[in-house]
């Protein structure tokens, strides 16, 4: 019973494959998180060249830091000539505090996954082509103090989950294309009306007493 | 009595028109296979290779037909062998009925398009049938069952959908099945289980699903069983171990759960076994250790526990042992010392605890060690030093110790160490590049002390290096050259003395250069300067003295530029304002001097800016506040500024810190700080401010502290005076002059109402000035 002709090629075919998936056995998931958000973006300034991900972390990586226990902490790549999209994958990192991502060409919306970043202290997004509505689940951010989504076009009313964030102090979605009222308790008592200017459609401070939800939005 | 005349005279002829008649009719049916499949040639977008078809010749002359005669002296078409010939189109104009003659068809790597037509049942003879590496698109028509004659069918790589048919089960004298790398779904069928001859079933690279049928059993000549990359659930029958013939048996990447059947250790005649991937659980069954003819295991990647069994020292001709990324426990058993034509094994991430067992030394085949990730302790044994194939050692993040051998020094063909992340001590091998291709070099976070050795001067292959977080010591302006190829050096938090050499300029490649936390003295090269792809500069906490190389302002790739902590004096120079790139400038604690250039202003991407504890004085140039991506540190403090804080720092709306403590600011708190709406902290203390703050909620929050020791700050901050108490205001001034006309003027009027009476009295002569002077005589001795 003589072997078939392929069968020595293909355990060399094997021992290949099994060689290229070993070759990435060090990387670990944050870093394959950061390396799915780099393959969905255009990088035309090589900003992302450093992300390897065949090192262990992408702790070494540049503009990204993380803390003692090699957790990254933050993602700053604001200005860097980004464009395309997202990625849901960001919401793993569980530790992240700063995500700055502005003032790049970053397309689509806004991933919900994004409200899972516990440790959030700072998201922004702001000078960008992001669309799509302010996902609700960005109400989960407790440590949230800076939320920025100005200069953009996203649409949709502002979510009122945001208003149980007690530690935020600065919000900021001028310049877009939102609906419905401003919410006027919690931290939104603080924050000036000029923040939310420039969006033709949000029809001023939300009456208290009202219904709460946005009609027509 | 014709009758026996006839066979001596009419045979020849009778022969020669049968004979002629024959070949006539052969030559037409040739014709005819000819037409066929020119008229299928026509009907294709590319046809270029095919030129040679054409009614000059005869088909069996024509490129990728193959011809022979019949048992009854036809010339027929017996192969189309038409493989990357650059073909584009379908077969739906192909006359299959009239090349029924076919006993092999293959039209690989081409690039034909659309269904496989079901007229194709017509090739009544096919034996082998190979669509590879085209865009076929639709189901496998069920005509193919007609195929009878089948042995060969491979449909890989195309668009091809739907369901593995239940009916290929007919297709009895199936030797080779390949369907990989098409779209198809749905489950294996179990009839597959009747493919009594299958040799091999390659069904990989597809969106298959459901579980593995235990009736493929039954194909008891099977050798090669692939159907790796596909979302197959469920359990790993037993009855695969009936499969005593296979010799690749390859289920990697797909949902597979529950434990490895102990009955594939049956198989005695695998060489490869595959499962990675998975969610297998349990442990590896000890009855692995009789598939002595593996050469190739990986179990990488799945969810198995317990510890590797001794068992697997039989395995003599394994060359690669992949068990990664699983739950794994207990030792590196010492029977592995059997496995002597190991050329790879891979163990990391796993929680595998004891030592290093001495015998692995026996392994000297050996090119990649892999036991990153995990609890191994214990010291490098001195028989390390007869693996001298190893190119890549990566044993990072276990606590190992003691100091490397000296038998390490044999490793020459290391391109890739890491033993970073344990408690190694003692000295770095003398000879670590002996052999002149060592690129990564990952040593960081050990307690390596003594100096870094000499061979690495001339270690022109080095690519990237840490040895951070170590106890090394030495004069680095002796042991580190110029690496050509060098991207990436961290030798930050050492004990390493001497002065940086110009030769790092040398390194054209490198994007980060990290010498923090030393004892390096000397100057900083202005060959650095020549980095043009240097991205991050960190020498601080150093001894460094002199100034700061103008050159290093052609750095336009640096976004990091960290030099605090320093002897460094002279000035920060307006060169410095063209690294456009900068994100964060630290010069802090330094004895720099002078004013800080304006030029700064324009490193727009700055987000944390510190000059602190320098001796910079001067204004502070009102272009800082153009700095609005500042959001981490402002901090200026512990210099000599003085003038006034710019009202510009209002547009720093995202600075979250702002330090100017410990100057000699004067003047007033700018009201338009309370724009800075991100801050969180401000420190204004120790210096000559005063007046009123700003009322803006980072003031009505803020601690005492960060005004103390000015001149006279008052307002909202609890501690400070309130400024009513204080006519310093804006307002009071004001009033003080309205207060001061209210009274001058009426004062200037009584005054000259009183001068002319004195003028008239005058003209008047004497009495009334008299008058006035009794007045006055009266009016005095009345008061005293």
């Amino acid at each position: 019973m003589a072997v078939a002709p392929g069968v020595a090629a293909r355990t060399l075919a094997l021992a290949v494959a099994i060689g290229l998936l070993a070759s990435l056995a060090a990387s670990n998931s944050e870093g394959d998180a950061l390396f799915a958000l780099r393959r969905s973006l255009s990088d035309a300034d090589n900003v992302l060249e450093s992300w390897d991900p065949t090192l262990v972390n992408p702790c070494t990586w540049f503009h990204i830091t993380c803390n003692q226990d090699n957790r990254v902490t933050r993602v700053d790549l604001g200005n860097s000539n980004l464009s395309g999209h997202l990625v849901p994958e960001l919401g793993k990192l569980e530790h992240l505090q700063y995500l700055e991502l502005y003032k790049n060409n970053i397309q689509g919306t806004i991933p919900a996954e994004l409200g899972n970043l516990k440790s959030l202290i700072s998201l922004d997004l702001y000078n960008n082509n992001v669309s799509g509505t302010i996902p609700p689940t960005l109400g989960e951010l407790k440590s949230l103090v800076f939320l920025r989504l100005n200069d953009n076009k996203l649409t949709g009313p502002i979510p009122r989950e945001l208003v149980g964030i007690s530690s935020l102090k600065v919000v900021d979605v001028s310049r877009n294309n939102l609906c419905g009222t401003i919410p006027t308790s919690g931290p939104f008592e603080h924050i000036p009306l000029n923040n939310f200017e420039h969006n033709p459609r949000l029809e001023g401070p939300e009456l208290q007493g009202l219904a709460t939800y946005d009609t027509n939005c | 009595m014709e009758s026996e005349r006839s066979p001596k005279f009419l045979s020849p002829l009778l022969l020669f028109l049968i004979l002629s008649f024959l070949l006539a009719l052969a030559s037409a049916s040739l014709a005819s296979h000819g037409r066929a499949l020119l008229q299928w040639k026509a009907s294709l977008q590319s046809h270029g290779s095919l030129a040679s078809w054409s009614l000059d010749a005869s088909p069996c002359n024509w490129t990728g037909i193959t011809c022979n005669v019949t048992r009854r002296g036809r010339r027929v078409i017996r192969e189309i062998n038409l493989a990357q010939t650059g073909l584009v189109g379908t077969l739906n104009a192909l006359n299959f009925s009239s090349l029924s003659s076919l006993i092999s068809l293959n039209l690989t790597f081409n690039k034909f398009y659309g269904s496989i037509p079901p007229t194709i049942a017509a090739l009544s003879k096919l034996t082998s049938l190979d669509l590879c590496t085209n865009n076929f698109t639709g189901i496998i028509p069920r005509q193919i069952s007609s195929l009878t004659k089948l042995n060969s069918l491979n449909l890989s790589d195309n668009q091809i959908s739907g369901s593995i048919p239940p009916w290929l089960s007919n297709m009895t004298r199936l030797n080779f099945l390949y369907l990989f790398g098409t779209n198809l779904s749905g489950s294996i069928p179990e009839e597959l289980g009747r493919l009594e001859n299958l040799l091999e079933l390659v069904i990989s690279d597809n969106q298959l699903t459901g579980s593995i049928p235990p009736t493929l059993r039954n194909l008891s000549r099977l050798q090669v069983l692939e159907c790796t990359n596909n979302e197959i659930s469920g359990f790993i029958p037993p009855e695969l171990g009936n499969l005593v013939n296979l010799v690749i048996l390859d289920m990697g990447n797909n949902s597979l759960s529950g434990f490895i059947p102990p009955s594939l250790g049956n198989s005695t005649k695998l060489g490869g076994l595959g499962l990675w991937g998975n969610h297998l659980s349990g442990s590896i069954p000890p009855k692995i250790g009789n598939l002595v003819e593996l050469t190739f295991l990986s179990l990488e990647q799945n969810n198995l526990t317990g510890s590797i069994p001794t068992s697997l020292g039989n395995l003599t001709k394994l060359e690669n042992l992949y068990l990664s990324k699983n739950q794994i426990s207990g030792p590196i058993p010492q029977d592995i010392q059997y496995l002597v034509s190991l050329r790879g094994l891979e163990i990391g991430i796993n929680l595998l605890d004891g030592s290093i067992p001495a015998s692995i030394g026996n392994l000297t085949k050996l090119n990649i060690l892999y036991f990153f990730q995990n609890q191994i302790s214990g010291s490098i044994p001195p028989s390390f030093g007869s693996l001298t194939n190893l190119i890549r050692l990566c044993i990072f993040d276990n606590q190992l110790s003691g100091s490397l051998p000296q038998e390490f020094n044999n490793i020459t063909n290391l391109k890739s160490l890491d033993l970073a992340d344990n408690n190694f001590s003692g000295h770095l091998p003398h000879d670590i590049c002996k052999g002149g291709v060592l690129a990564h070099l990952i040593l960081n976070n050990n307690h390596f002390e003594g100096p870094i050795p000499r061979s690495l001067r001339m270690c022109t292959s080095l690519t990237r290096a840490r040895l951070e977080q170590n106890q090394l010591s030495g004069d680095i302006s002796e042991n580190l050259g110029a690496y050509p190829q060098l991207w990436y050096i961290d030798l930050s938090f050492n004990r390493l003395s001497g002065k940086l050499s110009p030769s790092w300029g040398g390194c054209h490649n490198l994007t980060l250069l990290k010498i923090s936390s030393n004892k390096v003295t000397g100057i900083i090269p202005s060959e650095l300067g020549k980095l043009a792809q240097l991205h991050v500069l960190d020498l601080s906490s150093n001894y460094l003295s002199g100034e700061i190389p103008k050159k290093l302002s052609k750095l336009t790739n640096l976004f990091n530029l960290s030099l605090s902590n320093n002897l460094l004096v002279g000035e920060v120079y307006p060169e410095f304002g063209e690294l456009l790139n900068l994100q964060i400038l630290d010069l802090s604690t330094n004895r720099l001097r002078g004013r800080v250039p304006e030029q700064l202003g324009n490193c727009m991407n700055i987000r944390s800016l510190k000059l602190g504890s320098n001796h910079l004085n001067g204004s502070i140039p009102f272009q800082i506040g153009n700095l609005v991506n500042l959001v981490d540190f402002l901090d200026l403090s512990h210099n000599s500024f003085t003038g006034e804080i710019p009202s510009q720092f209002g547009k720093l709306d995202k600075l979250q810190n702002l330090n100017l403590s410990h100057n000699e600011l004067i003047g007033r708190v700018p009201h338009s700080l309370s724009d800075m709406i991100s801050l969180t902290s401000i420190d204004l203390s120790y210096n000559e401010l005063e007046g009123p703050l700003p009322e803006s909620r980072i003031f009505q929050n803020a601690s005492l502290e960060w005004f103390i020791h000015d001149k006279g700050l008052c307002g909202v901050v609890k501690g400070l005076p309130s400024c009513s108490s204080f006519t310093t205001s804006e307002d009071d001034s004001k009033k003080n002059h309205e207060l001061l006309l209210l009274i001058t003027i009426p004062s200037l009027g009584i005054l000259f109402l009183l001068f002319l009476f004195v003028v008239f009295g005058f003209i008047r002569k004497n009495s009334s000035l008299c008058y006035l002077l009794r007045l006055v005589k009266v009016s005095f001795s009345k008061v005293y």
